[in-house]
């Protein structure tokens, strides 16, 4: 389903070497799968999902979706990608503080063809099987943090895409709610058949993958679950 | 996308914002408000002349109109009748007349005219029935002024005309017929006849009107041309709404000055509201692009934002601004009246209205997209590309950008006075590119003073004014604070340059003489009315406290479009003008000349019509055309269409009358000028149409009429101070209430109320401090921009006087007041519960 090539991307820097985000990772991804990749902070996990959503274009490499390079993609047919066959859930959660969480929820569906009350009607069922039925009315400050994830995860779901891309989607939760998010993350997808591209760099959270491979560098490289416990570079 | 998707995602986005939103709303329609009040006054002072002369002459072509208040031989008429073409030939006596009643006097238009022209002229003629009235010796006046002096229908009023007094009858009038917008039109109508008697004009007329048979329009000109034989002036039958679209042109050019700062005050007072939430849609526009939305979806949804603030904004201003016209900014002509009859109709005209709405849309669509242009239409690769390390220190690059506007007003200033807006401009752009590094450089220089100050407060205020997180919301503050200061200390003291610049008229020209003897009547307040002086004179000069009695001429002259004051002092009298209204020449060579006779000095924009230059001869279109030199330039003394200066002997022999206007008066050294005045009066008699005044108290009439002319101009400097005071309030106030959870942390780490409160005072403080004092500073500079420009394009004469007791006050008032309505959302926000801190 998504399959990465030689995939290179060097950022320049004003004094020094550029600094090597991604070099030449290659990965493919099958649908239903959930691939961790897993890595400490500045290994490049961001970008290399930046350039799996072509919102960053490789140096050298292609992104094939469904056997498609993405990375070749006008600016509008990148948009229209991330609309209809792309998940993104990000750390950040940047609900808009004036909606519900039916309004944040809908966000995507009502930027396709839908009217804001259909989008609204159509997100009620996720936001049900991600256990926010009752509280779909609520504001983002009303929410915890795990419920603003949830909403997050439903947002990316909405519309049904082939893949889905999580950026430490539990980041910002304790153990027993991250667990929650995977979860439902990893069921919904095995049952819609998409393929789910996790980036983290807490073990515990690429303990819920199908398969894992770390990031060290811009590189990919083995994982090993044992030194993925020990501090990085040996601090 | 669809609409309904935009307008819920607008809906649920403004329940978050919508402080910042109403605040945008206000700077927006302040600036609106100002500007459709500004254009209303123009449009109805303008319009309502308009109306008038259309209203008097309806469709006749052409008049053949004299030079002077003494008119031309009747016999003319038949000599016109006679022009082949003519279709129809009406004759009008037109006097500035003062009728008296009972409650009072008023200054009229009295226009004396035969059923001829009533059937051929405007509604204004007809309806007012002068055919009716053909063989009677009545006068018919508006209901509004019949009822302003206390008199009504068949009761008799006093006319007084030049020197002159009768009594006469009123007649009824049917003001259903009359159009509103004529109704109030200062004008008294007379049958022809009737009018030449009150005006002591036997035989004489001022105008002919005429109507030309279809296209032989060229062959009746011509025929005028004829007869007019350069002592009389041929032109269009409406011609008085260009002399007075030509005259009301400086006041509506510093208005609209004055407007278009305050505009761009208001503008940029929502531009930074706006700032305040440009993260929380920066933050939007990354999800929206994560989420696959299109350049073009954002766009839409950021363009719902802009067009509702700017409706909305519109709306408000449009209905605040008719307010302001109506309850402050009434069209008041001032002393353009004393020369053009003015009505009091109120014009609103669809072009001020679209303007407005497209200046409101404009800004809301600047306001709200121009800060997010960079997440808008940055590639995919700049936007979600993560930042390198920035090159050298960002204050150096402010710097020199601050430099080179800073140039390119100087330059301004320099070169073109005139593009004033456009040095205002580039001036803001300066202080706004200067205001981050000034704010870097006071945290650091508090930062060092903490050691000396007690508490936490100034502490913790540092810090968070350091804080990179606050850093767009901090300068958004201290913009606001220096835009308001900079616009109201601008406005202000070149305002109040203006005013000094007319009292410096004032008192130059009436402090020639210790007393002034004059027709009376408001109209008159120049003396530009000719009466006849001899027996006055003649009187005056027995009393005992009277040194010597002088004749002073003066009127109104058309030149080309400009109906310009004529100001013929006595040719003995020491200075003739005052010396700082003197523009180009010398001073010294302009008096001798003027003593000498034969020379006239002129303002700049006359000259500038007729291309003259000192020392260049010019044909005069007096009564008696006369060739006169430029000894010098001049302002236009306060009298917006320009003024003429000569002697009151060149005057005498180019009008070919020996009739003074007013009589200067000396007295023998000890007389007091206000007793003296009182003998005047009764060695006149209590029914002497003359009325006696001291210098001083004829240089306060002068006064108050000048900033009765100029009230729109005070008007609009006030209400940039108070709207500069409310918008950094509500800005402060709203910016303090985003802090609760910060604030609610700093409790949670034991900071009590009164530390949080002191401390938000001290940034507070710290931030208005810096953007007010640098907006004061820059106000400075502003003044010099507004105040050349006011010299070079409007002519009005501007003493410059360095407005720093102005800066420091506004600075003051701005942000002491402001401060102290900061203090209470503070206290509010500072009882926030730590709870909210806690709540994950």
């Amino acid at each position: 389903m998504l399959e990465l090539r030689e995939l290179v991307k060097h950022y320049p820097m004003v004094y020094g070497e550029p600094v090597r985000a991604v070099d030449s990772v290659s990965l493919s991804v099958a649908r239903g799968e959930l691939l961790a990749i897993y890595g400490p902070s500045g290994s490049g996990k961001t970008t290399l999902l930046m350039l799996i959503a072509a919102l960053l274009r490789p140096d050298a490499g292609e992104v094939l979706v469904d056997g498609r390079n993405v990375s070749e993609l006008s600016a509008r047919h990148a948009a229209r990608y991330r609309m209809r066959e792309l998940g993104f859930v990000r750390q950040a959660v940047n609900l808009m503080p004036g909606g519900d969480a039916l309004d944040n929820a809908a966000l995507k569906l009502m930027g396709g063809d839908m009217g804001a009350r259909e989008a609204r009607g159509r997100i009620r069922p996720l936001l049900g099987r991600l256990g926010l039925q009752e509280r779909s009315a609520h504001r983002p400050e009303q929410l915890s943090m795990g419920e603003r994830q949830r909403v997050m995860l439903a947002r990316a779901l909405s519309t049904e895409p082939k893949l889905v891309l999580a950026d430490e989607p539990t980041g910002n939760l304790d153990t027993q709610r991250g667990g929650e998010v995977l979860c439902l993350l990893q069921e919904i997808c095995r049952e819609r058949g998409a393929a789910v591209v996790l980036v983290t760099h807490d073990p515990h959270a690429a303990s819920y993958a199908d398969r894992v491979q770390a990031l060290r560098d811009g590189r990919l490289v083995e994982y090993e679950p044992s030194c993925a416990l020990a501090p990085v570079n040996g601090r | 996308m669809k609409l309904s998707s935009i307008v819920r995602l607008y809906r649920v986005r403004l329940r978050a914002r919508i402080m910042q939103e109403l605040f945008a709303v206000l700077g927006i329609s302040i600036g609106l408000a100002l500007l459709f009040a500004s254009q209303v006054s123009s449009t109805s002072l303008g319009g309502s002349v308009e109306q008038l002369s259309n209203g008097l002459v309806g469709h006749m072509r052409f008049q053949l109109t004299a030079r002077d208040t003494h008119g031309f031989d009747e016999r003319l008429l038949s000599r016109v009748e006679s022009i082949p073409g003519v279709k129809a030939a009406a004759p009008v006596l037109e006097a500035s007349a003062n009728v008296i009643g009972s409650a009072g006097a008023r200054s009229v238009e009295l226009l004396g005219t035969e059923p001829r022209f009533a059937r051929l002229s405007g509604e204004q003629v007809r309806n007012f029935g002068v055919a009716k009235l053909a063989q009677a010796k009545a006068l018919m006046l508006p209901a509004s002024i019949a009822r302003a002096i206390g008199r009504s229908s068949l009761q008799s009023v006093e006319v007084q005309i030049g020197g002159r007094v009768a009594p006469a009858l009123l007649v009824p009038e049917l003001p259903g017929e009359v159009p509103a917008s004529l109704a109030s039109g200062p004008i008294a109508i007379a049958p022809l006849a009737y009018a030449q008697t009150l005006a002591g004009m036997k035989g004489r007329l001022s105008s002919i009107f005429v109507r030309s048979s279809p296209a032989h329009d060229r062959e009746v000109l011509e025929g005028l041309t004829r007869i007019a034989a350069g002592r009389l002036n041929v032109r269009p039958a409406n011609f008085d709404g260009t002399l007075f679209n030509r005259a009301a042109q400086p006041i509506d050019q510093s208005t609209g000055l004055f407007s278009a700062i305050s505009a761009l005050v208001g503008f940029l007072f929502a531009f930074n509201a706006l700032l305040l939430s440009v993260p929380q849609r920066r933050h939007l526009i990354e999800d929206l692009r994560l989420d696959g939305y299109t350049r073009r979806m954002i766009v839409e949804v950021l363009f719902v934002d802009a067009l509702v603030l700017g409706v909305v904004s519109s709306v408000i201003g449009l209905l605040f601004g008719d307010l302001l016209s109506l309850a402050l900014f009434d069209a008041n002509p001032g002393y353009l009246s004393f020369a053009f009859p003015i009505g009091a109709h109120r014009i609103i005209t669809w072009s001020s209205v679209a303007l407005c709405i497209a200046g409101g849309m404009l800004a809301a669509c600047i306001g709200v997209l121009a800060p997010l242009r960079g997440a808008i239409f940055s590639t995919r690769e700049t936007f979600f590309r993560t930042p390198g390390r920035r090159r050298g220190n960002g204050n150096y690059w402010l710097l020199a950008g601050a430099a080179l506007c800073m140039a390119a007003t100087l330059l301004i200033l320099a070169l073109s006075p005139a593009a004033a807006i456009t040095g205002v401009l580039s001036l803001t752009a300066a202080l706004l590119l200067l205001l981050p590094v000034l704010i870097d450089t006071v945290a650091l220089g508090f930062a060092r003073l903490q050691g000396r100050i007690a508490g936490a407060s100034p502490y913790l205020a540092v810090i968070e004014l350091r804080a990179r997180v606050n850093r767009a919301r901090s300068l958004a503050v201290a913009a606001t604070g220096a835009i308001a200061v900079f616009g109201s200390v601008a406005i202000e003291t070149s305002h109040g340059d203006l005013l000094e610049g007319l009292n410096r008229v004032a008192s130059g020209l009436n402090r020639t003489s210790d007393l002034w003897v004059s027709p009376s009547g408001l109209a008159n307040s120049l003396a530009t009315t000719p009466f006849d002086g001899s027996s006055a004179s003649a009187k005056i000069a027995k009393l005992p406290g009277v040194k010597a009695v002088r004749l002073y001429r003066g009127s109104f002259l058309d030149i080309g479009d400009r109906r310009a004051w004529v100001i013929a002092p006595p040719r003995d009298v020491e200075a003739p003008l005052p010396p700082d209204q003197l523009v180009e020449g010398s001073l010294t060579a302009a008096v001798s000349r003027f003593h000498a006779g034969g020379w006239v000095i002129i303002s700049r924009a006359v000259a500038s019509d007729r291309h003259l230059r000192v020392g260049d001869s010019f044909l005069l279109p007096s009564p008696r055309p006369t060739v006169l030199r430029v000894a010098a330039l001049s302002t236009n003394f306060g009298w917006p269409p320009g003024a003429i200066v000569l002697n009151a002997e060149d005057y005498a022999r180019a009008w070919g009358s020996a009739d003074p206007s007013a009589l200067e008066v000396d007295l023998r050294p000890g007389v007091s000028p206000v007793l003296a005045a009182r003998e005047l009066r009764s060695a006149l008699g209590p029914r002497s149409p003359l009325r006696v005044q001291t210098a001083l108290a004829r240089e306060q009439e002068f006064r108050a009429t000048a900033r009765q002319g100029l009230s729109r101009l005070t008007q609009i400097s006030i209400l940039v101070l108070i709207a500069a005071v409310l918008a950094m309030a509500a800005m402060m106030g709203a910016m303090i209430w985003q802090r609760r959870p910060r604030l609610a942390d700093m409790k949670v780490d034991g900071f009590d109320r009164g530390v949080l409160w002191r401390t938000l005072l001290w940034e507070s403080g710290l931030l208005l401090g810096s953007g007010c004092s640098l907006g004061a500073a820059f106000g400075l500079l502003g003044q010099t921009l507004l105040s050349r420009a006011l010299v070079t394009v409007t002519g009005f004469p501007v003493a410059f006087s360095p407005g720093l007791l102005i800066a420091v006050g506004s600075f003051t008032l701005v942000s002491l007041t402001a401060i102290v309505i900061i203090a209470i959302p503070g206290g509010f926000a500072t009882r926030v519960r730590p709870a909210l801190s806690l709540r994950d």
